[in-house]
């Protein structure tokens, strides 16, 4: 072995030394970096879950830079945002930055959960991970709902307003429930201040601490691969997986390659097209919020579009709620939902191939229908494709249960 | 490899279908064709700006020195060229109409045009402009907003200028417009190439040191 | 035998480490790149500069003695118009000074002088104390009640007790290390100063 990582505690430099006696730092380094052992067969798909963390980090560091200049009142949050992308040294690159990240955030957690649909890390003993991901998907949601609300733009406004009303809709407690939440009886100032303090330090605190938890499970059972084999059955005589390799410095060079490649997509849009073409910033946002004028088209940002569809397919207020709760909420049930022993779909029958399949088909169409205004061919559409995107959650308990597998190798390939 | 070009066009997909596009207008809006790096039009646009439309409109969000660096004036030559030398650089550039007064005659406020350009595009504003006519009463309309308030202040030019010249006269304010709507544009067009060029670089190093490594890993 | 078996491969431990050391270098300086917007978005903001773009003030009303007041980027600027006495004390009085001849304190060249003015009847000065910062008490007079015996007109500071004459120069053994700063400005007019802005080569100086 040439590599240093791997030293007992006892030979180590005094200052180390000194450090591991008081703290648990080479300990902590070797079980998630240096000694953690990720199986060697990890692909394109694997790059997500890093990626992620480096968009977080992102959002943090130009978050907290943002708030620097940024004013969350009624007079001044418009001009505050013009103040950083005009005034402010490099704010243009800050608020870019956090905007473009936004969207960068949404894109790789969906390809994250889009591995794990495709390779059953939510299955056992995995659950658990899954869980607090899905919760991290809702933090996230929530996060970027509120972080829309700041630049007080028109579509900020308006869109605010509209899922502030969804609340409304629940029975009894609904009306009152809206109006705690915006503290007003409109979207005002009260309502920015709150979703300033929620967005800045409450929800940001929350995400971080899922995250550390996240990683923890993960580690805890070790990670999946695209052959869904627990590589820690096979080991050789020193307690070391046969298929597994060490995080550090295998995947940390490969995760900074893929970080790097990410960041040129990142850039070519951060630097050619900050606005995504009107999906990462809507136009109507360059209007500052008129409480007395809608605009004529209220789009949610298109990471919500899929969710927003499905509320506008369902002709009943509240049925709609329900049913776009339901859409996030069914995701957490999926471990148990989904009955195949069998994890990666390499090896899984036909059926869960089709389901995935019309799953994600319905994904996009839903995204699509989402940023257009309803019309009766739209809404029609909608209502098929939110029935195919429940259905893959209603049929999987039955269709897993006795599903046509192939045999899964002892070893990855 | 092949599969990860497939998802990132997929992703980049929507990208290419702009939203703007479903805006809906009565009439197909032309394409403006300005280019915010022709400085002389940008000039020509701030100067055709000062005379046509800061009677009514705004552009709060600049300063004249702001102007003055980007178009390449003096302070004093902005000061002459857009505020008739009663301004000073380092305000804003602000209407010359008492607040209050839009709404009184032409029953509408003057809207701020500091960001009009990203919030309706380059063409729309360039389409707008040159969208006024004359029914047979001599009522003016404009076939991009139907009923507007604004009158048609490019009515000299497009009477008494060849097409051309009251083509350009749109364009220039557009460009203008298309510049103050985000003023760092050009600069961040500058800097992203040199962003990239360097990321190519450290990826060519990490795929390297990548492979390097991955040599141990057998399959 | 696990995976990663570096033993049996012949390793080029060198191109390792050149590569690990060329990526680290590359990486570095992309992350020192990534600092510079972090870092500059603290100076001061196009908004900022603005408000503190060079102020004229009015001095047509001042008399001799009086003081005027004037605010250049957030800092109060005081213009005295001194009094042939006054000026007759600043000459003569210099033995008390730390700095009498300004070596060490802030001024522009043209004010680099025994008034420290472009115009000895006019003193254009920041009114913050050069110790830490507040603002000095102005006595014009010669044995203002509340100052100590000898006073021959000037400032004083209330925070520290540092005293500078009317010329803006600091006395000896007070905190303050050197003498009150002045701006650059010029004459515009003989009713017109601007402070905040040196003189045009070859203007009205």
């Amino acid at each position: 072995m040439s590599n240093q990582t791997n030293e007992s505690s006892s030979g180590k430099s005094s200052l180390l030394g000194w450090f591991d006696e008081r703290y648990p730092v080479s300990s902590t380094w070797n079980k998630h970096v240096g000694e953690y052992y990720a199986p060697k067969n990890f692909n394109f798909w694997y790059f997500f879950g890093s990626l992620a963390l480096i968009v977080l980090v992102n959002q943090i560091v130009t978050g907290i830079w943002l708030t620097m200049s940024y004013q969350p009142s009624n007079a001044e949050a418009f001009n505050s945002v013009e103040y950083i992308m005009r005034d402010v040294e490099w704010g243009w690159l800050l608020r870019y930055l956090h905007s473009t990240g936004a969207s960068a955030f949404f894109i790789v957690v969906y390809l994250h959960m889009m591995r794990a649909l495709l390779y059953g890390s939510y299955k056992k003993p995995r659950e658990l991970v899954w869980v607090i991901g899905m919760l991290l998907f809702l933090v996230l949601m929530g996060e970027a709902f509120m972080g829309y609300l700041l630049p007080w733009g028109q579509m900020s406004f308006w869109g605010a307003q509209v899922i502030i009303s969804l609340f409304g809709a629940i029975p009894v407690i609904g009306p009152d429930l809206a109006l705690w939440i915006r503290g007003d009886f409109v979207i005002s100032e009260v309502t920015l201040n709150r979703f300033f303090a929620l967005h800045v330090i409450a929800l940001p605190l929350v995400l971080v601490i899922l995250v550390f938890m996240h990683l923890v499970a993960l580690h805890h059972v070790g990670s999946n691969n695209p052959d869904g084999i627990e590589i820690k059955k096979l080991k050789d005589n020193k307690g070391i997986p046969l298929d597994g390799i060490r995080f550090h410095p295998y995947y940390s060079v490969k995760d900074a390659m893929g970080a790097v490649f990410f960041f040129i997509l990142f850039a070519l849009v951060l630097f050619y097209a900050p606005e995504g073409g009107g999906y990462f910033i809507e136009a109507p946002n360059f209007e500052p919020a008129n409480p007395l004028k809608t605009p004529d088209h209220i789009v949610p940002v298109w990471y919500f579009t899929p969710f927003y569809a499905i509320l506008r397919a369902i002709p009943d207020k509240f049925l709609g709620v329900v049913a776009m709760g339901a859409a996030v909420v069914i995701l957490f049930a999926l471990p148990w939902l989904d009955r195949c022993k069998v994890k990666s779909i390499r090896y899984r029958g036909n059926s869960y191939k089709v389901l995935l399949t019309i799953l994600v088909i319905s994904f996009f169409v839903l995204g699509f229908l989402g940023t257009q205004p309803s019309t009766p061919l739209y809404t029609k559409l909608a209502q098929i494709f939110t029935a195919l995107y429940f259905m893959f959650f209603l049929v999987l308990p039955f269709t897993s249960a006795n599903e046509k597998t192939k045999p899964v190798p002892e070893r990855v390939t | 490899m092949k599969k990860i070009l497939w998802i990132a066009s997929l992703l980049l997909l929507p990208m290419t279908m702009n939203v703007q596009a479903a805006g809906g207008y009565s009439i197909e809006l032309e394409s403006a064709e300005n280019n915010i790096r022709d400085q002389e039009s940008l000039k020509r646009g701030a100067v055709l700006f000062s005379n046509y439309c800061m009677a009514c409109h705004s552009l709060k969000y600049m300063r004249y020195n702001r102007v003055a660096r980007d178009l390449g004036w003096s302070d004093d030559e902005v000061i002459t060229e857009m505020a008739h030398g009663l301004n000073t650089v380092t305000e804003n550039v602000m209407t010359r109409m008492n607040d209050g007064v839009a709404r009184a005659v032409l029953g509408s406020d003057a809207p701020d045009l500091s960001l009009m350009a990203r919030l309706k595009g380059d063409d729309y504003i360039y389409t707008f402009l040159r969208a006024y006519h004359q029914d047979e009463q001599g009522k003016w309309d404009n076939s991009v907003l139907k009923g507007t308030a604004m009158p048609n202040v490019l009515e000299g030019i497009q009477r008494h200028a060849s097409p051309d010249e009251y083509a350009e006269v749109a364009r220039d304010i557009t460009n203008f417009l298309a510049y103050a709507g985000e003023p760092s544009k050009l600069e961040r067009l500058d800097l992203g190439w040199k962003v990239i060029a360097f990321l190519l670089v450290l990826l060519l190093l990490l795929y390297l040191l990548k492979r390097e490594y991955w040599r141990d890993i057998k399959h | 035998m696990s995976t990663e078996d570096q033993m049996s491969t012949g390793v080029n431990l060198t191109r390792r480490k050149v590569l690990t050391g060329a990526t680290g270098v590359v990486g570095a300086i992309g992350a020192g790149f990534m600092m510079v917007p972090f870092i500059g978005s603290w100076l001061p903001s196009e908004r900022a500069k603005a408000a503190g773009a060079p102020v004229n003030a009015d001095i047509s009303q001042l008399q001799p003695g009086q003081m005027l007041t004037i605010s250049w980027r957030g800092k109060p600027v005081w213009v005295v118009r001194r009094t042939p006495e006054m000026l007759k004390i600043l000459a003569e009085n210099v033995t008390e000074l730390r700095d009498p001849n300004s070596e060490e304190s802030i001024q522009p060249e043209y004010s680099k002088n025994t008034f420290r003015s472009v115009n000895k009847e006019f003193l254009v000065v920041v009114g913050i104390c050069t110790h830490l910062g507040c603002a000095p008490l102005y006595r014009p007079a010669v044995g203002s009640p509340d100052m100590q015996e000898g006073w021959q007109g000037g400032f004083f500071c209330p925070c520290h007790g540092s005293r500078f004459d009317l010329a803006g120069r600091v006395a000896k053994s007070v905190p303050a290390p050197i003498n009150l700063e002045i701006p650059p400005y010029h004459f515009l007019s003989n009713n017109i100063v601007r402070v905040g802005e040196d003189p045009v080569e070859g203007g009205v100086a």
